[in-house]
């Protein structure tokens, strides 16, 4: 009985010595972005019950896979409807992982909005272009949600600055997240280009557009592709900038 | 007179019991898991190629590491837990504890043996995934070489190296390990007051389950939800025993986010493999406890 | 004055019963002990507290009060098992090894290792006859040749003082007599054995002390000699006696004041009629 008292006393005692310890790891975990599933209710009923019992004792990556792969299927079917909610729920088991959060928002804000835009079923114009832009805005939700789980990373910056460059027609959002995209390390070159292409097309920020242009053209022949060319022409143009100062020229290739 | 000097605590004793109970785990043809989650590696990654290549990288790298995961932890629970049970009903255990072979060496032995056989799974299912990724991996380099445009191979190809391996993946593996190292001690440590070796299990899955909440428990004891109090004063205490008594196992399920990019710091390593040894310490401790005390 | 190589002071053993105020006397008050260089038979019937008794000499099993010893070394002592050897009841080795193996990982955990440890496997496997199984695993292995197994591991550390609990259970009668011969053997080479048998006619054969125990108490303990004779009566066993003799042995026994209470024919053992008919072990 002694040894048994013993036994439960020290297994009690470590928990509470751990304790502290535990939270703390936690808590830098989460700071490098670890734990961020939300293991909640609503997943459970999203999930069933066994597949919450496998997200939950560390298979939750397999389960999102196998959601995925249903995604899939469902995207096959064009059920645009069903492939949202289990976007959601594989992004909510996989926030981390930048694949899913960017098909799910290119299957809403292209594919589904595009459907929805060609909708035969559907007579009425001013109807399929409400759905059609409530898709891009899911698509834009998706990746706001994204960046929320991941502000470390550039990728889905740039995936939003297409959004709203490319659905959206947003030429000051869209330079405003690839500018931002631009800032990480991994970022591809062409990135900040068009950031400041698309900042050149923003009303009120001309003046700061043409200082960045300058800047790459600065930086070499790798960042002197013939829009930037055009895009200073333009600039030059639209400041008044004097002749001797112009970068452009149509006889420079 | 007798052939042998007493020596009080024998490395070579616990190596000895430690090999034997490899070898009795290996020889029950444990080893077979392996061919399953060989042909569900390759299996996966066969039918995946309707998808992009991102993907398919994605779920080979997921469907192996969850193979991993779930083999080592259903090994380490199930091989453990009949250790000693069989060793009793066979009263081979006599033989050995009647020979000058203290307790705790038997207790370490078979402990270290499981975990002998852990660390050789491990190494082989690990092996054979790296070695199938590498495969599928130059499939889609060579793919990428014929079909992209010479400017942008370089960032192409870097992209497709960028998904395949990743070394974070080999702590990933280490974490998977300790965890079912922790699983294995307090398998063991069950077992030496269990009455059966399906008691045994039973609450060693138990515990692995509720070890996957025990962190939600620990954060509302310790008031570290903002905004989450607990009203009930009975409820508080009953998460408090849960946080107290249950290992947290949700410290060790990293790999999830390894695979799609998380870094794992040397020091993140170090502490988190620090507290995992303390789970086995302590585990280990307690179980020659109560087998130190139990009668034979 | 050597150490005796068991003793036993006043041992109790009880087990408490669960949920109930009661307890389960399983050994009572015990002292005996054991000298070097006997065989010593403990006898009772089941129940009685003779696997309880020998698990506390060796320590698997704690007193409730009392104490017991190994030539002077407490049982509770890790150590004092440098010199014991033991074969428990229906042992089953581990299925895997073979038998080489069974005697190479027992030789390991007492110590032994390298030449010393494959020498001494050589000539264990000789002593107990199972040179030609010894590369078949344990889990093919009859009976007799897993009490022989058994055997072997107990000497491996080269112990004086043997435990043997039914060592020729479930043995057949050539194997049975096979093993009581090597008990013989170990006796001569002055080890001490400790060893419980059901089969008393074996154990009449072999041992120079009983005790016998029965509800966990030591009811009677001494030389065997001395506890089976009759005390009164005494055996003449003659060859060649013609009946006119044996009229007149009868004749003055009588005028002496005995009585003559049986004239018959001895008669071999059953088990000896058996060997000779099946002409013992092949």
């Amino acid at each position: 009985m002694k040894i048994r008292l013993l036994a439960i006393a020290i297994i009690v005692a470590f928990g509470m010595a751990r304790l502290p310890i535990e939270q703390r790891i936690t808590e830098e975990h989460r700071a490098a972005f670890f734990h961020g599933a939300q293991l909640n209710l609503g997943l459970r009923q999203q999930l069933g019950q066994m597949g919450f019992l496998a997200a939950l004792s560390g298979f939750r990556a397999v389960v999102a896979d196998v959601l995925w792969i249903e995604a899939h299927n469902a995207w096959e079917r064009t059920e645009w409807g069903t492939m949202k909610l289990l976007f959601d729920t594989v992004t909510a088991l996989q926030p981390r992982c930048m694949m899913f959060w960017d098909m799910a928002s290119w299957h809403m804000a292209w594919n589904a909005s595009v459907a929805a835009l060609n909708d035969k079923t559907q007579p009425r114009e001013a109807l399929r272009l409400k759905a059609q832009r409530e898709y891009i805005e899911v698509g834009e939700d998706i990746l706001l949600r994204g960046i929320q789980n991941n502000p470390d990373k550039g990728f889905l910056y740039e995936k939003l600055g297409a959004l709203y460059d490319q659905k959206m027609h947003d030429p000051c959002k869209a330079a405003l997240y690839y500018e931002k995209a631009a800032t990480f390390p991994d970022s591809f070159p062409y990135v900040k280009r068009i950031a400041a292409f698309r900042l050149a097309e923003c009303p009120g920020h001309e003046r700061e557009a043409y200082d960045k242009l300058v800047a790459l053209y600065k930086m070499g022949k790798t960042e002197r592709v013939p829009t930037l060319f055009t895009k200073l022409h333009e600039l030059e143009e639209k400041l008044s900038v004097p002749p001797q100062q112009r970068i452009y020229s149509p006889k420079i290739p | 007179m007798n052939a042998t000097k007493h020596i009080t605590f024998s490395p070579a004793r616990i190596a000895a019991i430690a090999s034997n109970t490899l070898l009795e785990l290996v020889r029950l043809k444990v080893f077979y898991f392996m061919l399953i989650f060989a042909l569900l590696l390759i299996g996966s990654s066969a039918f995946m190629v309707r998808f992009t290549f991102q993907q398919q990288f994605q779920v080979l790298k997921d469907v192996s590491l969850g193979a991993m995961s779930i083999f080592t932890w259903l090994l380490a629970t199930l091989s453990t837990a009949m250790l000693l049970p069989k060793d009793i009903e066979d009263r081979t255990l006599y033989t050995i504890l009647a020979k000058p072979v203290p307790r705790l060496e038997y207790l370490l032995g078979k402990l270290l043996g499981v975990l002998a056989m852990l660390a050789i799974a491990l190494v082989f299912m690990s092996a054979l995934f790296l070695v199938v990724l590498y495969w599928r991996e130059q499939i889609v380099l060579a793919e990428t070489a014929r079909t992209t445009a010479p400017e942008e191979l370089d960032a192409a190809l870097r992209e497709v190296r960028g998904l395949t391996f990743n070394i974070n993946l080999l702590p990933g593996i280490g974490f998977i390990y300790l965890k079912a190292a922790v699983v294995a001690a307090m398998t063991l440590l069950l077992s030496t007051f269990a009455s059966s070796w399906i008691f045994t299990v039973i609450v060693s899955v138990m515990m692995y389950v509720i070890g996957h909440v025990q962190p939600i428990a620990r954060e509302y004891w310790l008031g570290a939800i903002p905004g989450g109090t607990v009203a009930s004063p009975v409820l508080k205490i009953l998460l408090g025993l849960i946080a107290v008594v249950f290992p947290d196992f949700q410290l060790f399920n990293l790999v999830d986010d390894i695979v799609v990019g998380n870094a794992v710091s040397a020091v993140m390593f170090m502490k988190t493999a620090g507290l995992g040894f303390g789970y086995v310490f302590i585990y280990t401790l307690v179980g020659y406890l109560m087998f130190a005390n139990k009668e034979l | 004055m050597p150490d005796p190589a068991i003793s036993i002071h006043n041992v109790t053993k009880t087990y408490p019963i669960p949920f109930r105020k009661e307890i389960v006397v399983a050994v009572k008050n015990l002292s005996l002990d054991v000298e070097p260089g006997q065989v010593y038979g403990l006898l009772g019937p089941n129940g009685s507290g003779k696997s309880t008794t020998m698990k506390i000499v060796l320590g698997l099993v704690r007193p409730t009060s009392g104490k017991t010893e190994i030539f002077g070394r407490s049982s509770t002592e890790v150590e004092s098992r440098e010199d014991v050897g033991f074969l428990p009841e229906n042992p089953y080795f581990y299925k895997f090894l073979t038998g080489e193996e069974t005697i190479q990982f027992y030789g390991k955990i007492c110590g032994l290792s390298g030449a010393k440890l494959r020498e001494r496997t050589k000539e264990l496997l000789a002593l107990v006859g199972l040179e030609n199984a010894a590369k078949r695993r344990i889990g093919g292995y009859s009976k007799g040749m897993l009490q022989r197994i058994g055997l072997a591991q107990a000497l491996v550390q080269e112990p004086r003082l043997l435990v043997l609990d039914e060592p020729t259970a479930g043995v057949d009668p050539a194997g049975s007599r096979e093993i009581r011969d090597l008990i013989l053997d170990f006796k001569k080479r002055g080890l001490t054995v400790l060893l419980c048998s059901h089969l008393l006619s074996q154990v009449q054969e072999i041992c120079d002390r009983i005790g016998i125990l029965h509800e966990g108490v030591l009811v009677r303990e001494g030389r065997l000699d001395e506890l089976i004779s009759i005390q009164n009566q005494t055996e003449l066993i003659l060859e060649n006696a013609s009946p006119e003799l044996l009229a007149v042995i009868a004749r003055e026994a009588s005028a002496g004041g005995a009585r003559l209470v049986e004239q018959r024919k001895p008669q071999t053992t059953l088990e000896q009629y058996f060997l000779d008919v099946t002409g013992g072990r092949k």
